[in-house]
């Protein structure tokens, strides 16, 4: 029913603007784009079926919110008893994002240079490189960091190891759309001095690329630290695992001081990034 | 001459070998702390590629009763991700008009709905996820507001950037004919910066994949339950194609909103 | 005299179906100051590029210093492209080198894998860096980024980077087209002197007719890929200049006949 009345409503929207000059004047522009008033439309239309698809309980829900206030309330009761143990599991998961942004970083740059069309103009090297990074890219990183846990067994081995694999994908993603975006003259300029393909990448692209690198890894800092931080979630070690496993002890206050520690770190890599933004641009 | 010459200015190279040091250091410091050693996860490759040669490859398929209801496992997430982004981007259009200085009826009030959003924001959907598992119990729903809260506060700061940037001046000029604030909505900033809004909308829906799976891993339902329950039955030959086939859901989600961007944005 | 570089018969083809060169022998001998002159599409890019090879070439032969060029490839195909330095139009550094790292990527082309890799120079290299550097007045800059120097400047760069090559042979792909008519002036007033010295054959690329004239000591005229023209000169008058351009001299702008003023960046 509210999917008819949706559509119908489109069409009324639409109408001025191919009416004819005898019916009302219209005054919107005659190319308006066509398409946004039709993505909106299936867009309301699959909201629809997809909140009747997961049949979720909201009176169950509804009838619990009382419970959600005491949990929160529970939660800014601060208990620094335990601030060794969380402090070092945040230290701990900080080390892992950055070491992992460390190994990815230079991982990324090997396997961009593969990736890229530029570098060594073998098209099968890079359709094959990049196909097998955008698969590493699409599965989440907790699903890496489970597999690593089998592999290696528990600890920040795993964790680190696991994060590298998504990291490095998205690494060599944007890496190499930064290599390619070196202007091809360039390139040829290095050519011409008889410079070989490896010495045209260390000695132009890579310099030239230099700015996005550091931008892509800022970036990429924020996303691991909060990823990071839920890997304890599912079986890793770190601030995660002191979250979930206070909160399914009822040890709420232990777990407000962690959850407020991983919102300070995230909060403060944001500003420094930002910061950092503002100098490049 | 014994002195070697230089190949860049004095005060380039020294912000190099900062940043060199700098990095060297975090990353020694680091691998103290977490005793990460690349050497010894290379001495154990043997086991490592055993484990992949002969418990991961190749990727079987499950039993064939099990099927339909990992496709309909599938179902749920995408779902889970679809309804949660578009409330939650309801809910942001509307909180958002008060998180700009310049567009708010309130302008005094703007930092306080942007620094909501911050806090929202920057503790992890699974956080959120953990937290109200503990009073509302496991179950879809949850993992619904908990991808609704993160992305809503994600889309709140995106719309807020988005108007700041589009709308600045025709909102001033509308202003100044004296039109009320939601004439001002209407007539301005939602023309001008919906094609905006819903490029950040897509942008989400993408996020929100791979976070509803990650959600339902622990305990939100869908695709990423059914992954963990075989992950931790040890059957790793059918976790691998429930991971091949999440990939190809993300993977084509991302190509049709990809599509979906560049039409919008025409 | 033995030429430095010889052409066969070559022709190139792209896939799209064009004929950028049909069937062109010429040969080059040393401290020759060749212009190639012709309007748009008529094949000089190509014909430059089929020098190095940056354009592989689908028919005929290009000798080089006495060894082929066409059937090079890898190492051989590199050792070749040094012996040639080429100089471009938009100049083509890496912007975000320093003006001496720019000019020592011309050894490039000398060094083994590793030290390449590395840019780690030797130093003789760098003290002859640094007095061509002197030499084209460019010495105060040799520490600052490519991207803070003029147009004029960057291309004085350019010219380094190629000579830092020792190369038997210079391309000029329309060294001056993005530049301001005093610059040009420059460039190409350095480009003749510094090829003189050293006796390097050099072969430039224009659309200035008049730059033509005053510089070279040899033009070739290009038309649909096919040389129309190609002699001293003096030689060039009117009738060749309309075969070269398939339209008349008045209708050209050939810049001032003026050989002091130099308003020659702007004409066609």
């Amino acid at each position: 029913m509210n999917l008819n009345s949706n559509e119908t409503a489109f069409e009324i929207n639409l109408k001025p603007a191919v009416a004819k000059r005898t019916a009302r004047i219209p005054v919107k522009c005659k190319q308006k784009n066509r398409f946004i008033p039709v993505f909106l439309g299936t867009v309301a239309v699959l909201t629809i079926l997809s909140l009747w698809y997961l049949e979720i309980d909201w009176g169950k829900m509804a009838s619990r919110i009382p419970d959600v206030g005491e949990v929160f309330w529970d939660l800014a009761h601060l208990d620094f008893a335990n601030m060794d143990l969380v402090f070092s599991s945040l230290v701990e998961t900080i080390s892992i994002a950055v070491l992992s942004l460390l190994y990815s970083l230079i991982l990324g740059i090997i396997f961009g240079m593969l990736a890229a069309k530029n570098v060594f103009r073998i098209p099968v090297l890079s359709v094959v490189t990049q196909s097998f990074f955008t698969f590493l890219r699409a599965v989440p990183t907790p699903v890496w960091v489970l597999l690593m846990l089998v592999c290696l067994g528990m600890g920040p081995e795993a964790g680190v190891a696991g994060l590298c694999v998504h990291t490095t994908a998205f690494f060599t993603k944007s890496f190499a759309q930064s290599f390619e975006n070196i202007p091809d003259e360039t390139i040829e300029a290095l050519e011409a001095t008889g410079a070989n393909r490896l010495s045209i990448f260390t000695n132009a692209i890579l310099p030239a690329a230099l700015p996005q690198i550091v931008a892509w890894a800022g970036m990429r800092l924020e996303t691991n630290f909060s990823e990071c931080a839920i890997l304890g979630m599912v079986g890793a070690g770190g601030i995660g695992y002191v979250i979930s496993n206070s909160l399914q002890g009822y040890d709420y206050g232990t777990a407000g001081v962690a959850i407020l520690l991983v919102f300070l770190v995230a909060y403060c890599i944001e500003r420094i990034f930002v910061r950092i933004k503002k100098k490049f641009s | 001459m014994t002195k070697r010459i230089p190949l860049i200015a004095r005060d380039l190279k020294q912000l190099y070998t900062v940043f060199l040091i700098v990095a060297i250091v975090l990353f020694a410091v680091c691998s103290y702390l977490t005793n990460f050693n690349v050497m010894t996860l290379i001495a154990n490759g043997d086991a490592f590629w055993e484990f992949i040669t002969e418990d991961f490859l190749p990727p079987a398929l499950p039993k064939s009763s099990r099927i339909p209801g990992i496709l309909s496992s599938v179902l749920v997430t995408l779902a889970l991700a679809m309804s949660a982004t578009t409330i939650a981007a309801i809910l942001a259009f509307f909180v958002s008009l008060f998180g700009s200085e310049k567009v708010s009826p309130f302008p005094k009030a703007a930092k306080f709905v942007r620094g909501f959003a911050t806090f929202l924001r920057n503790i992890p959907a699974l956080v959120w996820a953990f937290i109200l598992f503990s009073s509302l119990g496991i179950g879809t729903g949850v993992g619904f507001v908990a991808l609704c809260i993160t992305s809503f506060a994600f889309m709140v700061r995106a719309f807020v950037e988005t108007m700041e940037d589009v709308s600045q001046d025709c909102v001033e000029s509308l202003q100044a004919v004296g039109a009320t604030f939601p004439q001002r909505v209407s007539q301005a900033i939602l023309p001008s910066c919906l094609s905006g809004f819903l490029s950040w909308f897509l942008y989400c829906v993408e996020i929100n994949i791979r976070a509803s799976t990650i959600v339902g891993m622990v305990g939100g339902g869908g695709v990423g339950l059914t992954l963990f329950s075989y992950i931790k039955g040890f059957q790793y030959d059918i976790a691998l194609s429930i991971i091949l086939l999440i990939a190809v859901m993300v993977i084509v989600v991302d190509q049709v909103t990809g599509k979906l961007r560049k039409e919008i944005l025409k | 005299m033995e030429p430095i570089l010889k052409f066969d018969r070559v022709s190139k083809h792209y896939p799209n179906g064009v004929h950028a060169l049909k069937e062109v022998s010429l040969e080059v001998t040393e401290g020759e100051f060749i212009s190639v002159i012709g309007p748009s599409g008529s094949g000089k890019s190509t014909l430059l590029r089929a020098i190095n090879r940056l354009i592989p070439i689908s028919g005929g032969t290009v000798w080089l210093d006495g060894q082929t060029v066409s059937n090079q490839h890898g190492k051989g195909l590199r050792e070749q492209r040094r012996k040639v330095g080429m100089i471009f139009q938009n100049y083509n550094l890496v912007y975000s080198l320093s003006v001496l790292q720019n000019v020592l990527h011309g050894r490039l082309g000398y060094m083994n894998g590793f030290q390449g890799v590395f840019g780690l120079y030797r130093e003789k290299d760098k003290r002859e860096a640094l007095d061509l550097l002197k030499e084209l007045g460019l010495e105060q800059f040799s520490y600052n980024r490519a991207s803070d120097l003029s147009g004029g400047q960057k291309q004085r760069v350019g010219i380094a980077r190629a000579i830092m090559q020792n190369p038997k042979l210079l391309l000029c792909d329309e060294p001056i087209a993005s530049l301001d008519p005093s610059s040009a002036k420059t460039i190409m007033e350095l480009l003749r002197d510094m090829t003189q010295k050293r006796n390097i054959a050099c072969i430039v690329n224009l659309h200035q007719l008049d730059v033509a004239l005053k510089y070279s000591t040899r033009i070739i005229g290009l038309s649909k890929g096919e040389i129309v023209f190609d002699g001293t000169p003096a030689q060039l008058n009117d009738e060749m200049i309309e075969k070269i351009y398939g339209t008349s001299r008045e209708n050209l702008m050939i810049g001032g006949n003026d050989d002091d003023k130099a308003d020659t960046a702007d004409c066609a």
